[in-house]
């Protein structure tokens, strides 16, 4: 029998980026730029994500000119149709196709007007206090202990309406507070930052309802609502650098294909912030020969690697549907802080095409395994990186046209992260009554119990590209602290090196979070550029 | 490996793998890559259509291809598959294009464990073993240019709507856009 989504149809949503363009916002394709053009601002962005989309506002409402660009397209609510074709191709980084240089890691990141707030899937937390003392004591980053950035993550959740997911979770996320309950495990409800959701499952591919609070329905249109403006597929090429000073940066157009369309303009402006995310943010201060005595820029970064475990089910699980991740368990996270890397479970949702990526494999399995898909659960374990000697995270480089390399050797270190958090989500996936469990390695089987599964995994293999290595968190490269000899930016955003170049987006995190970084990103940004705001209106 | 690097789906490491298991082979041969795309593409060309449609079977089922497209299965994956590679950077297809170079020339063929013959004439059987022998191969690079294959060509397939049914996903909502006025631009 032919079965149909829960809710069949969604219409009559208006879309606001439409609405506002027809009301005269100042919004421009980089192609329509005049080729050698040179355009001013107060203040330029450098990326429309969680940190130049809260960045933007902010400024915009201190009464400054604020040019924002953007790398990828402008797409909005009427473009948004729940087809994944369509999302990977628009709204993220290389057709959501994008890893590390040996091809082990895979990574997830936004490539679009409001970046990769756009395309995720909407879970917000606090940066840990542990994370942020460890920052303190060993970056020597100043003014951000708990007591110091609660007041700034508030601000965001009142801006963002974040808040405890108060539905029932989807059956996907049900198998992880039943298998931790049953267990005797904490767990916990996600807050996520949505406004009237319709428990659709499809944050992934662009919020269809205007639900979820991403920067391109609240920030970016509120600085453009206060006359800043944007261009969208504008390529940052490099920064125009002059002594200790920023005069600007170059811009390459690019056009629907998103590749060059041979134009290019550049953009004037006494501040410059940088938001352009942890990979292509090094990138582009390597590409522009930017001061880094320490040689420190694009030097760990962060991914918060990501285990998978597969899990299937009598009974439907229907893992593409409803709100992707609503439950977490921070059991594991917080064990120790150095020493073995702790790690937080959560939810995966699954779309056939995500899914027979994180299968993995090819032939009759491969094909059977997708045919169990409603059945199908996914949990996963986003791995602590960054806090142990033995995690030095990525290197980011230039490949020969300068476009960003990410170097992240899979160590032991993380190896063994990724046994231990597969045999913790196997005991829940079982727990809650799971038949079978797969880990997503290409040599595990179908494991039909927990004594198995324990085995089985303590026997696999750490060799590259065997097993998956998720990742949808990019963070550092650009630490910062007061420790020079460790961190490239202030504890205020400035870069060390230049007088009035900021970077504000998660490229500043000196380790990885320990939870998804959304929300770490949104209160930091709202810190330094409510300080940068005030130092500009000072005359600074 | 000093060449710096990136790749989409893991391809990418194709290219490497032509540089560092062919390339004196290709050297010999003299190995010239064409780059007009085939008919009826925007990206991909001759040689890419003969050696993805070759591995496509083999990749989705080892029986062919799976679903209700019957006779258009092979063409709406290659037209899936250049509808991805159109939006790679010049470094990343770059490095695609080369990989693929190697499984143009017979002596780039055989030095990569692909058969002698051209994969327009290859059987499924031939193209498993050429899975096979990859993914299970001691060289990182081999491992990762079956991962990137794999990847590539099943995402392609399973996220078309006509392909729903084989993974028994019901489908998206329908999405009926917000009915402004045409602007007249």
């Amino acid at each position: 029998m032919k079965r149909t989504p829960h809710i069949p149809m969604v219409a009559g949503i208006p879309d606001p980026i439409l609405e506002g363009i027809a009301s005269g916002w100042n919004v421009q394709d980089a192609a329509d730029v005049a080729d050698g053009g040179v355009i001013t601002a107060d203040v330029v962005i450098i990326g429309t994500g969680a940190g130049g989309g809260t960045t933007a506002e902010i400024l915009a409402e201190a009464g400054l000119n604020v040019l924002m660009l953007e790398e990828g397209p402008l797409k909005s609510t009427n473009d948004f149709k729940m087809d994944e074709r369509e999302a990977y191709h628009d709204l993220y980084q290389e057709s959501a196709g994008r890893m590390s240089k040996d091809g082990s890691m895979s990574i997830l990141q936004g490539r679009c007007v409001g970046g990769t707030t756009v395309i995720n899937w909407t879970s917000s937390f606090h940066t840990p206090e542990q994370t942020l003392e460890h920052w303190a004591n060993e970056f020597k980053l100043e003014g951000a202990s708990k007591e110091e950035m609660t007041p700034w993550f508030e601000r965001m959740e009142e801006r963002l309406q974040i808040a405890p997911w108060p539905v029932p979770p989807n059956p996907n996320n049900a198998v992880l507070s039943r298998g931790a309950e049953a267990l005797n495990l904490e767990w916990h409800v996600i807050p996520r930052n949505v406004s009237g959701c319709w428990n659709l499952g499809y944050c992934g591919t662009g919020c269809p309802t205007n639900a979820k609070q991403s920067m391109l329905v609240t920030t970016i249109p509120g600085a453009l609502n206060k006359q800043s403006g944007l261009i969208y597929n504008a390529r940052a090429e490099r920064l125009i650098i002059e002594g200790e000073k920023v005069l600007g940066v170059e811009v390459t157009a690019l056009n629907s294909d998103y590749k060059p369309n041979g134009n290019m303009f550049s953009v004037k402006a006494p501040h410059v912030v940088m938001s352009c995310g942890g990979i292509n943010g090094p990138a582009l201060l390597l590409r522009s020969d930017a001061p880094d005595p320490k040689k420190r820029v694009g030097k760990r970064t962060f991914f918060h690697p990501v285990a998978f475990n597969f899990a299937q089910f009598d009974e439907l699980i229907d893992p593409y549907y409803g709100a992707p991740q609503s439950i977490y368990s921070d059991h594991y996270q917080w064990l120790n802080v150095t020493g073995p890397a702790g790690y937080k479970l959560e939810a995966t949702p699954l779309h056939p095409g995500l899914a027979a990526v994180l299968f993995m494999g090819h032939g009759g399995r491969h094909y059977e395994d997708m045919g169990n898909l409603p059945n199908t659960n996914l949990l996963l374990a986003l791995i602590r990186d960054g806090f142990d000697e033995e995690s030095p995270g990525a290197s980011i480089e230039l490949a020969s046209d300068g476009s960003p390399v990410v170097d992240y050797p899979v160590n032991d270190y993380i190896w063994d992260a990724f046994q231990r958090a597969m045999i913790s989500m196997a005991e829940i996936q079982f727990a809650a009554g799971a038949k079978r469990v797969r880990p997503s390695h290409l040599d595990a089987p179908w494991y039909e119990t927990v004594e198995e599964a324990r085995d089985g995994i303590n026997n696999l293999d750490n060799r590259s590209n065997a097993f998956t290595v998720g990742s949808a968190h990019v963070m550092g490269g650009m630490a910062m602290g007061e420790d020079l000899d460790k961190c490239v930016v202030d504890s205020n955003g400035k870069y060390h090196y230049l007088d009035n170049l900021y970077v504000i987006d998660g490229s500043v995190f000196p380790t990885s979070i320990g939870a998804n970084p959304q929300l770490s990103v949104y209160g930091f940004a709202c810190k330094f550029a409510n300080q940068l705001a005030a130092k500009i209106k000072a005359g600074a | 490996m000093k060449t710096s690097r990136r790749g989409f789906l893991q391809l990418g490491a194709m290219g490497t793998a032509a540089l560092t298991i062919g390339s004196g082979a290709a050297m010999l041969t003299g190995c010239s890559a064409q780059q007009t795309p085939a008919e009826g593409f925007k990206t991909l060309r001759e040689v890419d259509v003969y050696f993805l449609g070759a591995l496509a079977p083999a990749v989705l089922t080892t029986k062919g291809y799976p679903g209700a497209l019957g006779k258009d299965a092979r063409q709406r994956l290659l037209e899936s598959l250049d509808s991805l590679m159109t939006t790679l950077q010049g470094h990343a297809l770059s490095q695609l294009q080369m990989a693929f170079d190697l499984m143009g020339s017979p002596v780039t063929r055989v030095a990569v464990g692909a058969p002698l013959h051209p994969w327009q004439e290859a059987t499924v059987e031939e193209a498993e073993a050429f899975l096979e022998s990859w993914r299970d191969s001691w060289l990182p690079i081999k491992r990762m240019g079956y991962q990137g294959l794999c990847k590539l060509i099943t995402i392609c397939w399973y996220s078309q709507p006509e392909n729903y049914a084989l993974s028994g996903y019901p489908g998206p909502p329908v999405k009926v856009p917000y009915p402004y006025p045409a602007t007249g631009e």
